[in-house]
């Protein structure tokens, strides 16, 4: 790469599109327009006011060759994995009304839907039950020079389908940015397990749009370690009856990181439910937002939503923003939320210290056992114990947690 | 084995303990008796090195070294054990797991080889089965929706885990019903050795039916007014600290 071929963000958006099916370009010529009217967000822009930006929107990046991602496990039987490219080509019509579903996407998400130049779908037909997870990675290249990848994933699964997603963005140089989206549609009493890890050294944005019909179920772990800035967004449209969906997340900063998690849980449709906990360890000079909105509509009747952070703050230079709120135009629903930021608790570090066990690795102990309890939600047991041992792997005294346990 | 001389002790600048003495040999149980903020909890916390105790005045040599000089899990690793009246609960952390990290920092501190997963497991169901802790209790979360009786039975299977040379069990009776104040009781007595000493503290009589003192000490108002034998105990129980107070002002 050479310096000419770098732009900024804006600038590197094409002022028309001339590949792909006609509505695809529609989609494109959408979102470029409306950025071009919008630009990306500034700390004036309210969802993204702790997110500092500005030198992403100012600073120019190459275009990187490859995008991601990659498929790293089997394909399981009765699973499709094709490449959007391949699809767009060969069968446009399978995609239409899939990509973008979540309306017309503005900033970082309008972005990946003018940029991205191929992705990966997975299909999970009605009826089929995968117990195997399904492995992508997006692995940045490790360049010093500034890159920009746009990863884009659609998840499709039929009515009754099952399937657990393992998402793992690694790798990365400093100057790196990967501007991801991955949608997920839910037929009826489909069940979608997604975990996630964030554990790139370079510049992350990235966001989830799932989309639920009636007695669906998404649960999502995201496991974030560190990041000099990470900006992940998850959003859940509950639009069938009795769908219900899960969001939990542990992260853990050190250092000059800033990583921000946002959430939006929409009741739309009645007698759906919706839990949310985000844990974080907040060290060094490292800064941790979260954001997370439940939108209870008017016919979301018999709603049931709770909404947790809970954030401990190891340093005197961290900082935490955090910021749950509910909006409830229906009458009949149980809602909760909370936030805390806190210390380790004094009366636990001095029983486990009085048994014999040094400070520090009393510290680090409860310091695990704050964030395990978020791996400890996840179901399947080899994907729980690699999380386990991605949060040991970045925790003091890991080794001798691992020992004992 | 514990020497406290002239011992004054202060909670946020108000004076909590006020010149105790105390000599226990080793192969001695001691029995603290007195009512409610007479400065029994403080006198075991400051035992074991918790923060915001401090000692204005006076000295405590266990085995002839400084205790008050060590962290407490330099406390512990010498063989400073305490029963905690309230043990807090710590989701996450296994009871097992963090027992064998502290008995193999322990036994690092002696010069001694850590227990491997097997040799600590038989360790672990023997020790348990001295107090009737179901196995499955073992493994959970420390003190993690425990009840009272299964708090304290716990406390006890660490201190048989841990073998101290000095136990403080403060108020280990409080909570239980009669059935498992024998248990527990039961567990301590089996620990009883020429070797370890005990300082039990208790508000009640009761507990001393079945953990039977060689020393009673009565501690009013941040001193130990009275000092005696398990009869003591007896006489307390029949007239009250109030009466043993009068007395004392004689």
């Amino acid at each position: 790469m050479t310096e000419a071929n770098r732009q900024t963000l804006l600038a590197s958006v094409p002022d028309s599109f001339d590949t792909g099916p006609d509505w695809l370009r529609t989609l494109r010529t959408r979102a470029a327009e409306t950025l071009r009217q919008q630009g990306l967000p500034s700390k004036r822009t309210e969802a993204w006011r702790f997110t500092p930006v500005r030198s992403l929107v100012d600073s120019e990046f190459a275009r990187n060759d490859e995008e991601g991602p990659s498929l790293v496990s089997a394909v399981p039987a009765g699973v499709t994995a094709r490449g959007l490219t391949e699809v767009l080509q060969s069968q446009p019509e399978l995609l239409q009304g899939r990509l973008d579903f979540g309306g017309a996407p503005t900033h970082f998400a309008a972005l990946n839907t003018a940029m991205f130049r191929d992705g990966l779908w997975i299909d999970v037909p009605a009826g089929t039950i995968v117990e195997a997870p399904i492995e992508i990675s997006h692995v940045g290249p490790s360049s010093s020079e500034p890159g920009v990848a746009y990863p884009r994933v659609l998840v499709t699964a039929g009515e009754g389908a099952e399937l657990t997603l393992i998402e793992t963005y690694a790798g990365g140089g400093a100057g790196q940015l990967s501007n991801s989206l991955v949608e997920a549609e839910l037929g009826r009493n489909a069940k979608m397990s997604h975990v996630r890890v964030h554990e790139s050294a370079g510049l992350q944005i990235g966001r989830v749009d799932v989309r639920q019909d009636a007695d669906s179920a998404y649960r999502s772990t995201v496991i974030t370690l560190g990041g000099a800035l990470l900006r992940f967004d998850v959003r859940c449209l509950l639009q069938g009856k009795g769908a219900e969906c899960q969001l939990d997340g542990a992260y853990l900063t050190d250092g000059n990181d800033h990583v921000d998690h946002h959430t939006l849980v929409e009741h739309e449709a009645p007698e759906c439910r919706s839990a949310q906990t985000y844990r974080g360890i907040v060290s060094g000079k490292s800064t941790a937002v979260f954001d997370g909105i439940v939108i209870v509509h008017r016919d979301a009747q018999k709603t049931e939503a709770h909404q947790e952070n809970r954030n401990l703050l190891l340093s005197d230079t961290a900082t935490v923003h955090t910021k749950p709120h509910l909006e409830i135009d229906a009458d009949d629903v149980i809602c909760s939320h909370g936030a805390t930021v806190g210390a380790l608790d004094q009366d636990q570090l001095f029983y486990l210290r009085a048994r014999g066990v040094p400070e520090e690795f009393a510290l680090a102990m409860l310091t695990y056992a704050f964030v395990e309890s978020i791996v400890d939600r996840v179901s399947h047991e080899p994907t729980r114990a690699r999380m386990r041992e991605a949060l040991l792997s970045r925790i003091p005294y890991g080794d001798e947690i691992r020992e004992v346990t | 084995m514990l020497k406290i001389q002239d011992l004054h002790v202060e909670v946020d600048g108000k004076p909590i303990l006020k010149g105790i003495n105390l000599d226990i040999e080793a192969g001695q149980v001691h029995a603290i008796m007195g009512p409610n903020g007479s400065g029994k909890s403080t006198l075991a916390y400051v035992l074991a090195g918790r923060e915001g105790y401090e000692v204005t005045k006076g000295s405590v040599l266990y085995q002839g070294q400084d205790l008050m000089d060590m962290t407490p899990e330099m406390r512990a690793a010498e063989g400073v054990f305490l029963g905690f009246q309230y043990p807090v609960a710590i989701p996450g952390v296994s009871n097992i797991y963090f027992l064998k990290a502290a008995l193999n920092a322990i036994r690092k501190h002696r010069g001694e080889d850590p227990l491997d997963a097997i040799d600590f497991m038989k360790l672990s169901k023997k020790k348990a089965a001295l107090v009737q802790l179901p196995d499955e209790l073992t493994k959970r979360s420390v003190n993690d929706g425990f009840s009272g009786g299964e708090k304290k039975r716990n406390e006890i299977y660490q201190m048989a885990m841990l073998e101290p040379s000095l136990a403080v069990l403060d108020e280990t009776d409080s909570g239980l019903d009669i059935d498992a104040l024998k248990v527990v009781a039961q567990g301590v007595n089996g620990l009883r050795g020429p070797d370890r000493a005990m300082l039990v503290i208790t508000h009640y009589q009761r507990l001393l039916d079945y953990i039977v003192p060689d020393v009673v000490h009565v501690l009013i108002n941040g001193q130990i007014v009275r000092t005696g034998d398990k009869n003591l105990a007896k006489r307390l129980e029949k007239e009250g600290y109030s009466e043993v107070r009068g007395a004392t002002q004689l």
